[in-house]
């Protein structure tokens, strides 16, 4: 076990440091950030006195080198926009974008491992049919519409529900709404493959032989070992939600991180999407290894390998 | 007797609720990144940036003629031409409950005048190019000098990028941090903001002046016209801003009304007057000649737009707006006469365009495209993410008023100091230009400037460096019982939030 896990921080480690290094040099090469800060104009002079202050006239390497010193000593530097210091900006917007997300994902698991396991158990009914369709229609249609018609929906026609912001529990629904559906679907979807593959094992037919009844064999022998699967499914539906959370949070005006992406992708404020990119590879490599883990205290017969 | 009574009634009702606590919520389609008032220059920081900091001099944000009043300066005078004299206010009480002295003053502005921290270029070269020093006489008395006499020192000194800001407060936190945590002298404080996205605003109890109407602002960045419309349609918010015209109908709903403005600002294009094609004022000429601004106000602004005539504004006042000036001609039968004594041969031109940055900007540029074809001009439009000036022959623009002067457009955007002549983009080549442009700015006698400024109009026709499309119009959604005259005196998107200058019903 700690062999395996001594393993994966490494794997890590060189993970993390290979998405720093490419994150670096596509930000410098993919433009410069002064016509999104100074979208009126600026100066040559103007222009040449912020890449002094910013160091952006330096070589490529001795900038780099300045970046990497600066991670080493825990100093990911302040966005050129606003000054923040960019680990704290992620601090403060964290929990925003943990709390819409997490709501999502308790919500999709909620729904979608039902409606994953009737379409499986009811193949071929109405009920399948319309739950498929669901998924299909969940998967397809972007988040930025699914959000807008929901407030145009229920916040401008229906009046019921706030559209922006976090301030009250109410506000939480639509974007957690927005979020989750496309999750529904894919867990929906997964759910059922795996089921109707759990169906067809040689164990059901054994049990249905045995004369255990449908409702026992659904829940003990289907539903049990289709969840197995499920579990990588759901590391990388989690992973997923940074990039739902990007379209949820500018539509819905949450102040949460990834809004915070989003903008600092547009106007290529190095700092900030440079510390966003290695925070995200972080997370997956963690999910990932969770993920490992998990599937093996769910099923035995896995063994921590290389 | 009845419509008395209920004059009275809405009366005592206005005046028990501008007494009560209220909360204005604002939503905003963009944001300011900090509060610095000399760093933050831009459209967005305006509606905030005013109801926070002061200026030396204040102006009537409603006169026209610009008029001032005392600010936190209760006298100023010229002693020489170079130099102002300004005392001080006592016993201004700022946000950081420190007291505003002279010190404040030459801290806030010198940094500016000087020239040599970037983050104060932009303020520098729209406002202050002229100014050099703040001297501090006494406490309560500094003396400001320009490098020149400075015929708009009250209009440029009362603009809110002249905002006094504390010098305890930057030197103690850095300029980083202390422009995160802002301090002014205005009647609202800043209890909390977070970069483009939230600013709350509490009155300010120790305010020098009258105190401000409402107990708290929230101020909300929401970008998608959609949930700005709907905030304020399920009353999330009491006032929200930039609702495009044809979105209008939408906010007619009950308890909702809306406010359209045309505010004082100029889409413009700017045309590269040293690229090998453009650089003829031939083409240029024919340019404009060919773009009929009419079909574009009617077609994209259904009629609601404005049409200038030439670059003025009526806000200018007296004796400044030149009204029943027309120098703007629809000709494409002269547009190509002239492309053909230019010998203009079809070769492209290409106008860059980032997204969405102007409303309907892309599709006037589409409109003019095919105005164009017709006349023989071969447009080529290339949205970007960055701009090319080594590519692009034409580049979308805005030119709004900072200030109620014909400098206060033109200065502002065309002067040498500006961004367009650093770029090469803008280069008058007429053997007059310079010198009316000197009268025009820098003449003391009245009569002098606006005869330069006409005559500056007509060089500019010839130079043919831009073309004026149309001034836009935009959308306010406001709670029905909130009054308020918009500020002509100010830039545009300045809203006017402080004592006596909104009404409202109590318990709204």
């Amino acid at each position: 076990m700690t062999r395996f896990l001594a393993w994966r921080l490494g794997r890590a480690l060189i993970t993390t440091f290979l998405v720093l290094v490419i994150a670096f040099v596509t930000l410098r090469y993919s433009g410069e950030p002064f016509d999104r800060m100074f979208p009126q104009g600026l100066t040559v002079e103007h222009q040449q006195a912020l890449e002094r202050e910013w160091g952006l006239d330096r070589p490529f390497l001795e900038q780099f080198a300045a970046y990497l010193g600066g991670v080493l000593q825990g100093d990911f530097g302040r966005s050129l926009f606003t000054g923040e210091r960019v680990w704290l900006m992620y601090a403060e917007r964290m929990p925003a974008t943990l709390a819409v997300g997490s709501l999502a994902l308790v919500l999709a698991i909620a729904v979608g491992i039902p409606l994953g396991a009737v379409s499986a158990l009811y193949r071929g009914s109405v009920a399948e049919r319309a739950a498929m369709g669901f998924a299909f229609l969940g998967y397809a249609v972007p988040h930025f519409v699914i959000g807008i018609g929901l407030i145009l929906w229920l916040g401008y026609y229906a009046r019921l529900l706030p559209g922006t912001g976090l301030d009250t529990p109410t506000h939480y629904v639509l974007p957690v709404i927005t979020l989750a559906i496309p999750m529904v679907a894919g867990i929906a979807r997964y759910m059922r493959a795996a089921m109707l593959d759990a169906i067809g094992q040689d164990y059901v037919t054994t049990a249905a032989s045995k004369g255990i009844g449908p409702g026992r064999i659904a829940r003990v022998h289907i539903l049990r070992n289709a969840l197995t699967p499920l579990v990588s499914v759901l590391g990388l539906e989690i992973a997923g939600l940074v990039n739902g959370s990007i379209f949820v949070e500018a539509v819905f005006s949450l102040p949460g991180v990834g809004r915070i992406l989003i903008g600092a992708v547009e106007d290529r404020d190095f700092a900030v999407l440079q510390f966003g990119v290695i925070a995200y590879a972080g997370l997956v490599v963690v999910i990932n290894l969770v993920v490992d883990l998990l599937y093996v205290a769910v099923d035995p017969r896995i063994r921590l390998e290389h | 007797m009845k419509t008395l009574l209920a004059t009275t009634a809405l009366a005592t009702l206005m005046v028990a609720g501008a007494a009560q606590a209220q909360e204005l919520r604002i939503a905003l389609p963009t944001f300011i990144s900090n509060f610095d008032p000399q760093d933050q220059t831009g459209n967005n920081g305006a509606p905030m940036l005013y109801q926070v900091y002061d200026t030396l001099i204040e102006r009537d944000p409603f006169a026209n003629p610009l008029e001032f009043h005392p600010g936190l300066a209760t006298a100023w005078t010229q002693i020489e031409p170079t130099v102002w004299e300004l005392t001080l206010r006592d016993g201004v009480v700022m946000h950081d409950g420190t007291v505003m002295d002279a010190g404040d003053v030459e801290f806030s502005l010198d940094r500016m005048f000087h020239h040599e921290d970037p983050e104060f270029f932009a303020a520098w070269g729209r406002w202050f190019y002229n100014f050099a020093d703040v001297e501090v006489v006494d406490p309560l008395t500094v003396r400001i000098h320009t490098h020149r006499e400075e015929p708009l020192f009250e209009t440029l000194i009362s603009a809110r990028s002249a905002g006094i800001t504390s010098r305890e407060h930057y030197e103690a936190l850095g300029f980083d941090e202390a422009a995160l945590q802002p301090v002014g002298t205005g009647p609202y404080r800043v209890v909390d903001f977070t970069p483009r996205d939230q600013a709350e605003l509490e009155r300010f109890d120790d305010f020098w002046g009258e105190p401000a109407p409402f107990e708290r602002l929230v101020f909300q960045h929401v970008e998608e016209v959609a949930s700005r419309i709907t905030g304020m349609v399920n009353g999330e918010f009491d006032l929200v801003a930039n609702i495009p015209p044809d979105q209008e109908s939408a906010l007619q709903v009950d308890g909702v009304r809306t406010l359209g403005v045309t505010w004082p600002m100029f889409h413009v294009w700017i045309i590269d007057q040293t690229d090998e094609v453009t650089g003829d004022a031939r083409v240029r000429q024919a340019m404009r000649l060919c773009t009929d601004r009419q079909a574009l106000v009617d077609g994209l602004w259904g009629g609601r737009g404005h049409l200038p005539l030439a670059h003025q504004f009526e806000e200018y006042g007296e004796p400044y707006y030149m009204p029943g000036l027309d120098l703007v001609r629809y000709d494409p039968e002269a547009a190509r006469r002239l492309l053909a004594e230019a010998g203009y041969d079809g070769a492209p031109i290409v106008a860059q365009f980032t997204e969405n940055y102007y409303l309907y900007g892309d599709l006037a540029a589409q409109v003019i495209q095919q105005q164009w074809a017709e006349c023989g001009l071969n447009l080529e439009l290339d949205q970007i993410e960055s701009y090319d000036y080594e590519v692009l022959d034409i580049r979308a623009w805005s030119n709004p008023m900072y200030y109620p002067d014909p400098m206060g457009a033109m200065d502002t955007h065309w002067s040498t100091n500006s961004w367009t002549y650093s770029r090469d983009l803008w280069r008058p080549s007429h053997p007059d230009w310079d010198a009316t442009y000197e009268q025009a700015r820098f003449a003391t006698d009245v009569d002098a400037r606006r005869d330069a400024y006409r005559r500056l109009l007509d060089l500019a026709e010839e130079e043919s460096g831009w073309i004026l499309l149309y001034e836009p119009h935009e959308v306010y959604g406001v709670r029905d019982d909130i009054a308020f005259e918009l500020p002509r005196a100010h830039r545009p998107y300045v809203l006017p939030l402080r004592a006596g200058q909104i009404t409202f019903a109590a318990g709204g």
